[in-house]
């Protein structure tokens, strides 16, 4: 129907890889095909992930499977309380000479390749550690010997399980507003996924698991130039607009737009957040769905289904109410999909 | 012996004669002595003189009530005027309010004697104490009766007793008026109150989006920016499934929807092209795409079999 132009073929081609890519990595994690789906999606809108979930529900085994799907450079460090910047920078040790010696760490090892960084346990490292985060997300540089280094490829995954609180730092506001997303992960639900996790030896073996992923599903090297064709490809009417400035709108102020939840003063509800950012972000990520889903304009459903991921994590409530963010947050947010009008 | 008694009289006479001293005057007076007729009250004053270290014992009074069988006493009161001069020395002056009662029913004129009574006075010092004793006198006054004795004889007994007095006749209309305004009040409130408590009429009813959306397709029909018409027309459907849903329905939630409200189930093929009309008119191409996916006489048709659809829901 639209007239053929010389980057639609090019998006047709990866939209088919993407495919394979999802394939490749559902073929390990069952399941869990909303978490792949969003990680795709995080992958061509080119933003950092933030997994969040139970102990055991297979955050590292999804992050390592896409790792090993996406291709490019990986390191991996895990979060602990004495670990200090400088760790992540370079790493000192005696040669066998007897003499020091300063290598560079696990984020400048792999230089500018570096394609995946996988934070394990992220909220078990410092703040320090996150401030050093802070930068190498928003800007994918740091400077170090005296240089600076860039990673255009670089992607974070961080994941975080939600049960302890001891010996554990919650992310500054700053960092996790850096995160494209944060998907919360939970054991799958449906028997058959469930019994295949349990009795199914395949599963049981997670190294042997990831190394049965195709590598290289995608090239990893051209996927920031994907995502840029991406956003200029996929095009965004005044009606879809006006709807993204209504939703954010009413998420900011829900008392406003005429949302009640039961129990909630809704005026007092939201203390702040969900910053321009993290609506900018919202929109990336859409458009990478529709263009998932073969289309060329967004539509609200695109929206919808990036909204809680992109955006819960980036609204901040009154303390009298964080405590019981997890049960408010999904319901503001289906609240707030309830109310605004679409178109 | 009988000197012995002619001793013990003279000594009674002169104690008598001293108590006597003592009470200097006791005076009966009443505003007439004629003229009063059964029930009539009868007042009297009774002024008693004493010597001035006299003062009146309250209990000796006679208590009111009933004296004979056609007289009451209805009240009594003492009041002590003080003391005067007189030719003798001082003196106290008592005077007594008596209020008395006729009940008796003379057939002719007479005079009736209202009975006497004693009353004491006592003179009390630190040696001890001298009472004394005044007499009111019986006095007279004269009775009258109602009506002759033998009245002319009447064949209706009812013609002895005199006609019933006219009543002016009371206008009752203003009383109406304030009925018939009290009964309109209360029908107000009654109003009122069955609004707000959602009785009887006011019971909400079902609205019909979809009803109210085909009328105002029908006036689009005939604006002149057929483009804008079409755009406007589609919102209108878009805001009855949303009103139907009482959520916000997209294209992904047609499913959903439908098995929310069956009803709608036979059309759901012309929701989905109504719904792809609309995600191509506002979100992509325009809607010029819209309208060939989607003509308006379909569009139309479709909010119609909608309307009918909710109506027999």
């Amino acid at each position: 129907m639209n007239e053929t132009r010389p980057g639609d073929a090019m998006l047709t081609d990866w939209r088919q890889a993407a495919g394979r890519f999802e394939q490749a990595v559902s073929g390990a994690v069952v399941g869990q095909d909303r978490a792949i789906r969003l990680l795709t999606i995080a992958i061509f809108a080119r933003g950092h992930v933030l997994l969040e979930g139970d102990v055991g529900v297979g955050k590292t085994t999804l992050l390592r499977a896409v790792a090993r799907a996406l291709g490019g450079a990986y390191e991996r460090v895990e979060g602990t309380v004495d670990m200090m910047p400088t760790d992540l920078v370079y790493h000192t040790y005696l040669a066998e000479d007897g003499r020091p010696r300063v290598e560079p760490g696990p984020v400048l090892r792999r230089a500018e390749d570096l394609s995946i960084f996988f934070f394990n346990e992220i909220n078990r490292a410092r703040p320090q550690v996150h401030s050093l985060l802070l930068r190498l997300m928003a800007e994918r540089s740091l400077t170090a010997f005296n240089r600076e280094y860039h990673f255009p490829n670089l992607q974070v995954f961080a994941d975080r399980n939600r049960v302890e609180r001891e010996e554990t730092f919650e992310l500054p506001a700053a960092a996790r507003d850096r995160f494209l997303m944060e998907i919360g992960l939970e054991a799958p639900r449906d028997v058959e996924s469930r019994r295949a996790l349990v009795f199914d030896p395949r599963f049981h073996d997670t190294d042997a698991l990831i190394a049965g992923i195709a590598a290289d599903v995608l090239d990893h090297a051209a996927i920031p130039g994907i995502g840029r064709a991406i956003q200029h490809g996929i095009g965004a009417s005044p009606a879809i607009e006006t709807y993204v400035v209504g939703l954010w709108e009413a998420l900011v102020r829900p008392g406003r737009a005429g949302i009640r939840l039961s129990g909630i003063d809704m005026d007092a509800l939201v203390q702040g957040g969900a910053s321009p950012r993290g609506v900018a972000f919202l929109v990336r990520a859409a458009k990478v769905r529709a263009w998932l889903e073969n289309r060329s304009f967004l539509v609200p459903e695109d929206i919808r289904a990036v909204f809680p991921e992109v955006m819960a994590h980036r609204v901040f409530l009154e303390p009298v109410y964080e405590m019981r963010r997890a049960a408010i947050m999904p319901e503001l947010c289906r609240a707030v999909f309830d109310t605004v009008p679409a178109p | 012996m009988r000197v012995r008694s002619h001793i013990l009289a003279a000594l009674a006479l002169l104690c008598a004669g001293a108590a006597q001293a003592q009470v200097r005057s006791v005076e009966v007076r009443a505003p007439r002595a004629f003229g009063y007729f059964l029930g009539d009250l009868v007042r009297a004053q009774a002024d008693i003189v004493v010597d001035a270290g006299f003062a009146l014992q309250a209990a000796s009074l006679p208590q009111p009530g009933p004296m004979a069988y056609w007289l009451d006493l209805r009240d009594l009161r003492a009041e002590d005027l003080g003391l005067e001069k007189t030719a003798e020395g001082e003196a106290r002056r008592v005077r007594l309010f008596l209020t008395y009662q006729n009940f008796y029913a003379a057939l002719d004129a007479r005079a009736l004697e209202i009975p006497g009574f004693s009353v004491t006075f006592e003179n009390a010092s630190a040696h001890g104490s001298t009472t004394a004793t005044a007499q009111v006198p019986a006095w007279q006054f004269n009775i009258s009766p109602l009506r002759e004795v033998v009245p002319p004889a009447r064949e209706n007994p009812a013609d002895y007793m005199r006609p019933d007095g006219r009543v002016a006749a009371v206008d009752a209309s203003p009383l109406w008026w304030r009925t018939g305004g009290f009964a309109a009040l209360a029908l107000l409130a009654f109003g009122a109150l069955a609004r707000d408590r959602a009785w009887g009429p006011f019971r909400a009813r079902r609205a019909r989006p979809f009803g109210a959306a085909l009328a105002r397709l029908r006036r689009l029909r005939r604006a002149p920016d057929a483009e804008a018409a079409y755009g406007e027309a589609l919102l209108v459907l878009h805001r009855g499934l949303d009103a139907t849903d009482g959520r916000r329905v997209l294209a992904d939630d047609l499913p959903g929807f439908l098995a929310r409200h069956p009803a709608y189930r036979p059309d759901a093929a012309a929701l989905g092209d109504l719904l792809g009309a609309s995600r191509l008119a506002f979100f992509g191409p325009g809607p010029t795409a819209a309208r060939l996916a989607l003509p308006w006489p379909a569009l139309e048709a479709l909010a119609r079999r909608l309307a009918a659809a909710e109506r027999a829901a």
